[in-house]
């Protein structure tokens, strides 16, 4: 058998075998259906009909449907709240834990339980905890004089408990990045703040804040596109209703095409968020290909 | 003498604001599940009554074995589904994280910049076009078309992880290796696999915890043979007339306590995961 000389290792050709299923995973499951919904936007089209060309009529339609724009509007209100929200929450217990606590690990056991919940498990746990008549935050918000919280009927009542699982469910996530985030600042930069005499909320605003940037920008980069996605959570909850009032992106996508049947309409809904979703990104997206291209040559 | 800061009034100050946080965060985090399981252990006309001793039973488990007999069929088929999309997305993440570990050109660099931007985009997309297909190909509500698509959408934050940890093994153990006569496919199996076991760990436990709970896929592409456990959840909160609630706690702790455990067991290598390749790629 012939050894294998280094120079014939590095011939990048002999990475093919290596990266091909995993690429062809993606482009079959991904890529391919995603360029096919960008050919389905322009076509008139539903399940198990012929489709025929229409130009732009399905994004003029869509463009024009006010439900369509409801469901925008409620989209980019969840996302804003729940990114910002756990982004604040998230910086706040990482500085908890930094700052040193006991029973470290099991405390961090129990911020990470959100994380092993089902949307469904969620929705069952906060629907329960908020039911009008017999929930215990219900019984706690009358207990403080306070409406109790009208989810059902009352829409913005609706988003905001959807809000509020959301939340629940992926703050461990963002709380993870910024926790790393804050154990690899060195404490000499804190020794030599308490030397100066900087209070704790001074070394606070001048070290870790400045310092965690970074970290705190790619969390909510990926928080800003992973919420767009909210489906799950309003499916469960909601469905929209009442009267579509409650309606984000993803789904009046799914009652477009699932529903009324129409694929045309909805494949232009998924482009749109396709598109949103990649100039979301692009910011983050343009560093990267830097770095990968520096690191090819 | 000094005296210890916690018994200055700040100290007590700082250290009472101190538990109270930790307090909020513990019931923030733990409450709802424990609201929910212990619920489950209660029988079902005691658990909305209020000032009623808890007397703990096994009674709604009990009813949810004799009436959804569904449901343990939808846990047999997240467990399927959650083990092969775990075994096709390690297999195939592993094998891209050596690839892309060890060699550079402008190809692969074009490539894996694509597979992070496809990860970017949303899954309800997909589905537009591949329901027709998947009908189309007869694999509509079989555990092949969720372990696909579970993998798929993994296989890319999977093989950053993989990569990251496959970076870290030295260079000079391939090249003492393939001095020593072994192919590319020995070095792969004999040098990489055994050192990057960690890394795999980490890829695995966010396949598990996303196919076990995973609800869109779930919902849009089976309807019978191959539902899951969460689209059997969902089916009882559906019956909007008569919920059982205690037998839809009882079926929400059992979905719940298998991979909550599992979280916590593995608390340290999904940190590391996380930190790995999460915010990398």
């Amino acid at each position: 058998m012939a050894a294998f000389s280094i120079s014939a290792m590095q011939e990048p050709r002999r990475a093919l075998p290596y990266v091909a299923p995993a690429l062809a995973l993606l482009a079959f499951v991904i890529l391919i259906p995603a360029a096919y919904v960008l050919w389905l936007s322009f076509q008139q089209s539903t399940f198990g009909r012929a489709a025929t060309f229409v130009g732009f009529a399905n994004y003029a339609k869509i463009l024009a449907d006010p439900y369509f724009w409801r469901a925008l509007g409620n989209t980019v209100v969840v996302v804003l709240i729940v990114v910002h929200v756990e982004v604040v929450l998230g910086l706040a217990m990482a500085v908890l834990f930094a700052g040193g606590l006991p029973f470290r690990k099991l405390l961090i056991a129990a911020v990470l339980a959100p994380y092993a919940v089902s949307e469904v498990g969620a929705v069952v746990m906060w629907r329960t905890l908020f039911d009008p008549d017999t929930g215990f935050m219900t019984r706690v918000l009358t207990g403080l004089g306070l409406p109790p919280l009208e989810w059902s009927v009352v829409p913005s009542h609706g988003l905001a408990l959807v809000a509020l699982l959301s939340i629940w469910l992926h703050l461990p996530f963002t709380f993870i990045i910024l926790y790393a985030a804050r154990l690899a600042i060195p404490k000499d930069l804190y020794e030599a703040a308490e030397i100066d005499g900087a209070s704790a909320w001074q070394s606070f605003r001048r070290v870790t804040l400045p310092l965690l940037m970074p970290a705190i920008l790619v969390a909510m980069l990926f928080r800003y596109i992973f919420a767009y996605r909210l489906f799950s959570e309003v499916w469960l909850l909601t469905q929209g209703g009442p009267a579509r009032s409650t309606e984000v992106v993803a789904v009046y996508l799914y009652l477009e095409a699932f529903r009324y049947n129409d694929f045309g309409a909805a494949s232009a809904t998924g482009w749109l968020m396709v598109v949103t979703s990649l100039l979301l990104a692009a910011f983050y997206l343009r560093r990267l290909y830097r770095e990968m291209f520096a690191r090819a040559d | 003498m000094p005296t210890d800061p916690a018994f200055t009034p700040s100290g007590l100050m700082r250290l009472l604001g101190k538990a109270v946080a930790v307090a909020l965060v513990l019931a923030w985090s733990l409450g709802p599940i424990a609201l929910i399981v212990s619920a489950a252990f209660t029988p079902e006309r005691d658990i909305f009554a209020t000032g009623v001793a808890w007397r703990p039973t096994f009674e709604n488990f009990v009813a949810l074995w004799q009436r959804w007999g569904d449901f343990f069929t939808g846990l047999a088929n997240s467990f399927i589904v959650t083990v092969g999309a775990t075994l096709l997305a390690v297999l195939t993440s592993t094998l891209a994280g050596f690839g892309y570990s060890r060699w550079r050109s402008r190809f692969l660099s074009g490539s894996v910049f694509a597979m992070i931007a496809l990860r970017l985009l949303p899954p309800i997309v997909t589905t537009l076009p591949l329901f027709p297909i998947v009908n189309a190909l007869g694999l509509n509500d079989t555990h092949a078309v969720l372990i696909i698509l579970y993998a798929a959408f993994f296989v890319s934050l999977g093989t950053m992880v993989m990569r990251t940890f496959i970076d870290q093994i030295p260079r000079e153990l391939d090249e003492a290796a393939m001095m020593d006569g072994a192919s590319q496919a020995q070095i792969f199996r004999r040098v990489i696999l055994p050192l990057s076991a960690q890394g795999m760990v980490a890829v695995a436990i966010f396949v598990i915890v996303y196919a076990w709970n995973e609800f869109l896929f779930a919902f849009i592409f089976t309807t019978k043979n191959a539902k899951t456990a969460p689209l059997v959840l969902s089916e009882m909160i559906g019956s909007l007339e008569g919920v059982e609630w205690g037998v839809l706690f009882a079926a929400t702790t059992v979905q719940l306590l298998p991979i909550l455990a599992f979280v916590v067991l593995c608390q340290r290598h999904l940190i590391e995961g996380l930190t790995a390749g999460a915010t990398k790629g």
